[in-house]
């Protein structure tokens, strides 16, 4: 037994002889993570003026001796609210450019904002102010934004619940447009409480023209969950005419969902990559019918349906601008 | 049409089943026979946070389903196994609930009596360096009672006590042995398995590797082992490739001639990631060693062992470190919480029984994990930058009537984070059964009372102040186990986990390289109390009555104190 065990010694002596190792420390140095802390460069703006339907921006910048968290705050009197964070040496054209996108809605419209930074290491701020003199315009194939009440083409089945409310509003923070559209209601006998059937035919010839690449195409909306509702749920359906036929065949054509639940209260911008979408059968990911491959050219329908769980009482949620983006998340 | 298509599912279920029926009705004959598994659970969840007026305060959920499985032996050297699933959720989605899904098909057979084969699920592992599925955390001492959902959660996601990976490929074993008086046989197991398919959008990964080993006929051996997770060139039009390639050797060998047998294995290897035509991305590269002694007393049934192991803070090996949970999950069950609605932590009741927490792909990242439950092997012995020993033993005294283990870890970094100085890693585990029924013949019942206890800490002193490390996690579990009358059991268990100090969080970015720390300052309070009578009227059929109650505080983080009940029924059978 001897031999033996001195056989493996002799092995496994060799092989930790003929390896090498780097030994440098893994991470960033804690001392210069924890040094003390100093502003080496001060906030400053790209520009005083901006104007964000041209495609302009912002970049801020400022640069620290370490690594700390730091945030922009960009303000405006009307409430929008864009905020900008990190943790870096340095805020510059990568982490500190501001394209005229809002955080907190309503957009920003014209007029002077306050943008603020603080920094968490030292507790400091300071602040400068810039000029917006022409807002952003969003982009995107737009299915709805509401802004002129609901389109007759559009297929709108409602249940006839308690204080049901399939109506577009007009009145506090409207995040894009003029209106927005409210869901709500109370159906304390199905999980349905209303939905919208959005039809490729009623888009035009192309119907909603989203090219055929599902990698590069996203879906968006903007939604509000209020503040003392937060059990209704938002399915989407994607329904696939694969065949051509003009109808969309359940048992052999695809359909792609998401549910959308569980949001923070307050207004904000929801998105998904069109590649992302699965089937869903009673909420459950499931193999889809047809041909298994996402093909946003052959959306022939796409159905809003707002839900409940019949027991948990009234529900509502706020939605705005649905549509499609290319290459990136709908920016707003 | 919802209703349409709800009558549409059903009708498939039932030609299905009748199928299935008409099959098995001839199964002596043709070979052909049904198995599967049905389980029901109905329980009513409740949830306490202090001026929450959001979320709702109770959630009752149940499910009943049916796995259904088909076997056939077509021949001697073949057998099929195909599954489905049939699910009812009670009361379940937007009226509707059933679903129905294929969950596991393979086939497997032998050829000319010498290559094994099988297509289709598999389960499979290698070493704990190459392949292997690490036990999810919080499941040692585990007592029976928390197992009820465990087992449950295992079962749906292809978790075995094996320590095996589900995956979805080919695999075959073959050997030879040798008239000889040295040597005794020369084995192979070889296997590829597809891990993502990507149809074209980027390139398709597969898993794919084996084994080998050649054994003496005096007990000695000497093997090597080969993974590599790999994108396949020329699945999609992108040229970015991943690649993990992990080379081990093994050897040792077992003697049992002696009073006290001894067992010594070795294992060391190296391993390499790296990404094709990514400009960002740097290759990783680095060692392992692992040593281990065994010893057995057959004549007491003590067991011993001393264990070295050095692994490298580069080394990769995607089949052994990737974990079952997912740590950025959202609990399924009250998955937020408080009147702002934040997400609520992950507790020891959700790790025992949301299966949404948990994943089943090899993940190329090394994955979060809570250093509050584990801060020291949270890849298993595969963890990264950790060098050191561990000693334990185990047996039983007093002619069966106690059970114990214990188990001490003493491990370090190989290379400081950020510093020079190392973190100094500290567990102590042990465990006792005390099997009472064995000195009390009368009772003829189980009677069994278990205690086991963990102390685990993490310190390191830097010249930064802010550096400094001291975390600590005490893990107590207390089981009782009575039999109060034939086959019903009255199962009692309480598990408290108290973990208190501050550590600094590494964070990885996508090529698993540390490039920031995040300060973690805790002192979280976790106590389950579970009481359970369970009806077992064998091994595969019984019934549960169990309740639970868990009290969650950390008055070191925003997030509210919270406690939860839950009350449930379980039927579990398997035929």
């Amino acid at each position: 037994m001897k031999t033996r065990a001195l056989f493996l010694l002799f092995v496994s002596t060799i092989f930790m002889m003929s390896c090498e190792r780097n030994t440098e420390t893994e991470g960033p140095k804690l001392s210069d993570i924890y040094g003390d802390f100093n502003v080496l460069e001060d906030f400053a703006a790209s520009t005083s003026t901006v104007d964000f339907s041209k495609g302009e921006n912002v970049v801020f910048t400022a640069r620290f001796n370490r690594p700390t968290e730091w945030e922009i705050r960009i303000s405006h009197p009307s409430g929008s609210e864009k905020v900008l964070s990190g943790r870096s040496r340095e805020i510059d054209a990568t982490t500190g450019v501001w394209d005229g996108t809002t955080n907190v809605f309503p957009s920003f419209s014209n007029g002077q904002c306050t943008a603020e930074l603080f920094i968490a290491a030292d507790s400091s701020r300071s602040s400068l102010n810039v000029e917006i003199t022409g807002t952003r315009q969003p982009d995107g194939t737009v299915v709805a934004d509401f802004d002129n009440g609901v389109d007759p083409e559009w297929n709108m089945f409602v249940q006839s619940g308690a204080n049901m409310s399939f109506v577009t509003r007009d009145t506090g923070i409207i995040p894009q447009g003029s209106a927005y559209f409210d869901m709500g209601g109370e159906v304390n006998w199905d999980w349905l409480i209303g939905l919208i059937d959005f039809e490729a035919d009623s888009y035009g010839p192309d119907g909603f023209g989203l090219g055929q690449n599902p990698e590069n195409l996203y879906f968006n909306l903007v939604v509000n969950r209020p503040v003392d509702y937060n059990n209704g749920i938002i399915l989407f359906q994607f329904k696939e005419d694969e065949n051509g036929d003009g109808t969309f065949t359940e048992a052999s054509e695809d359909l792609y969902a998401v549910e959308i639940r569980d949001l923070d209260p307050g207004w904000r911008v929801w998105s998904i990559k069109y590649s992302d979408l699965v089937n869903l059968v009673n909420g459950t990911p499931a193999e889809p019918n047809g041909n298994k491959q996402h093909n946003p050219d052959k959306i022939h329908t796409i159905s809003c349906l707002f839900l409940a769980n019949p027991s948990s009482g009234y529900s509502q949620v706020f939605v705005d601008y649905v549509a499609f983006t290319k290459g990136e998340p709908l920016k707003l | 049409m919802q209703r349409r298509t709800l009558i549409k599912i059903k009708k498939q279920v039932v030609a299905a089943s009748l199928c299935l029926l008409s099959i098995t009705a001839s199964a002596q004959d043709r070979k052909v026979w049904a198995s599967g598994a049905a389980r029901s659970i109905f329980q009513q969840n409740s949830i306490q946070t202090a001026n929450d007026t959001v979320t709702p305060r109770q959630v009752v959920s149940g499910h009943a389903l049916v796995d259904l499985a088909v076997n056939a032996k077509p021949n001697d050297q073949t057998f099929l196994h195909g599954m489905i699933r049939i699910r009812n959720d009670f009361g379940g989605f937007w009226g509707g609930g059933v679903t129905f899904d294929l969950r596991q098909l393979y086939v497997k057979g032998l050829i000319k009596n010498g290559i094994r084969y099988q297509l289709g699920d598999m389960n499979y592992k290698l070493t704990e360096y190459t392949f292997f599925s690490n036990d999810e955390e919080l499941s040692g001492h585990q007592v029976e009672a928390l197992n009820i959902y465990r087992d449950i959660t295992r079962y749906d996601l292809f978790f075995n006590n094996d320590n095996t990976w589900r995956q979805q490929g080919a695999a075959v074993d073959f050997g030879f042995q040798f008239d000889s008086k040295i040597l005794d046989e020369l084995t192979f197991d070889l296997f590829s398995s597809r891990v993502a398919a990507n149809f074209g959008a980027a390139n398709d990964r597969v898993f794919l590797g084996g084994s080998s080993a050649l054994k003496s006929k005096k007990g000695i051996w000497v093997g090597a082992n080969y993974i590599d997770l790999m994108d396949l060139n020329g699945t999609s039009q992108s040229n970015v490739r991943f690649h993990n390639p992990v080379v081990t050797g093994s050897m040792g060998f077992l003697d049992t001639t002696r009073t006290i047998h001894v067992g010594i294995n070795w294992e060391s290897g190296v391993s390499r990631m790296y990404i094709i035509n990514d400009p960002n991305a740097s290759e990783m590269s680095d060692f392992f060693v692992d040593g281990k002694i065994q010893l057995y007393h057959p004549k007491s049934k003590i067991r011993g062992h001393f264990d070295y192991r050095n692994v490298g803070p580069q080394f990769r090996s995607v089949g052994a470190q990737s974990k079952r949970i997912n740590y950025q999950g959202i609990n399924q069950l009250f998955g937020r919480y408080q009147s702002a609605q934040i997400v609520r932590p992950i507790t020891q009741m959700d790790l025992l029984q949301d299966v949404s927490l948990f994943q089943i792909d090899l993940t190329p990242q090394l994955d979060d994990y809570n250093p509050r439950y584990d801060n020291i092997s949270p890849y298993g012995k595969a963890t990264p930058n950790r060098k050191g020993w561990t000693v334990g033993v185990e047996g039983t005294a007093a002619k069966q009537l106690i059970e114990y283990s214990l188990n001490l870890d003493a491990l370090s970094e190989v290379v400081g984070q950020g510093t020079e100085d190392l973190r100094q890693f500290r567990r102590l585990d042990a465990g006792v059964l005390v099997n009472l029924d064995t000195v009390l013949p009368k009772f003829n019942k189980p009677l069994e009372v278990s205690i086991g206890y963990q102390n685990a800490s993490t310190t390191r002193t830097t010249e930064v102040s802010e550096g400094n490390i001291d975390l600590t996690t005490g893990i107590l579990d207390l089981g009782l186990k009575v039999g109060v009358a034939r086959d019903v059991n009255l199962m009692v268990n309480l598990r408290s986990i108290n973990a208190s100090g501050n550590e600094l969080y590494n964070v990885r970015d996508n090529y698993s390289e540390v490039f920031d720390y995040t300060p973690l300052v805790t002192n979280l309070k976790e106590q389950l109390v579970l009481l359970a009578f369970q009806y077992k009227v064998n091994e595969k059929n019984s019934l549960s009555a169990i309740w639970q109650q868990l009290a969650w505080s950390d008055n070191k983080t925003t997030n509210q104190d919270f406690d939860m009940n839950q009350f449930a029924v379980v039927y579990k059978s398997i035929f």
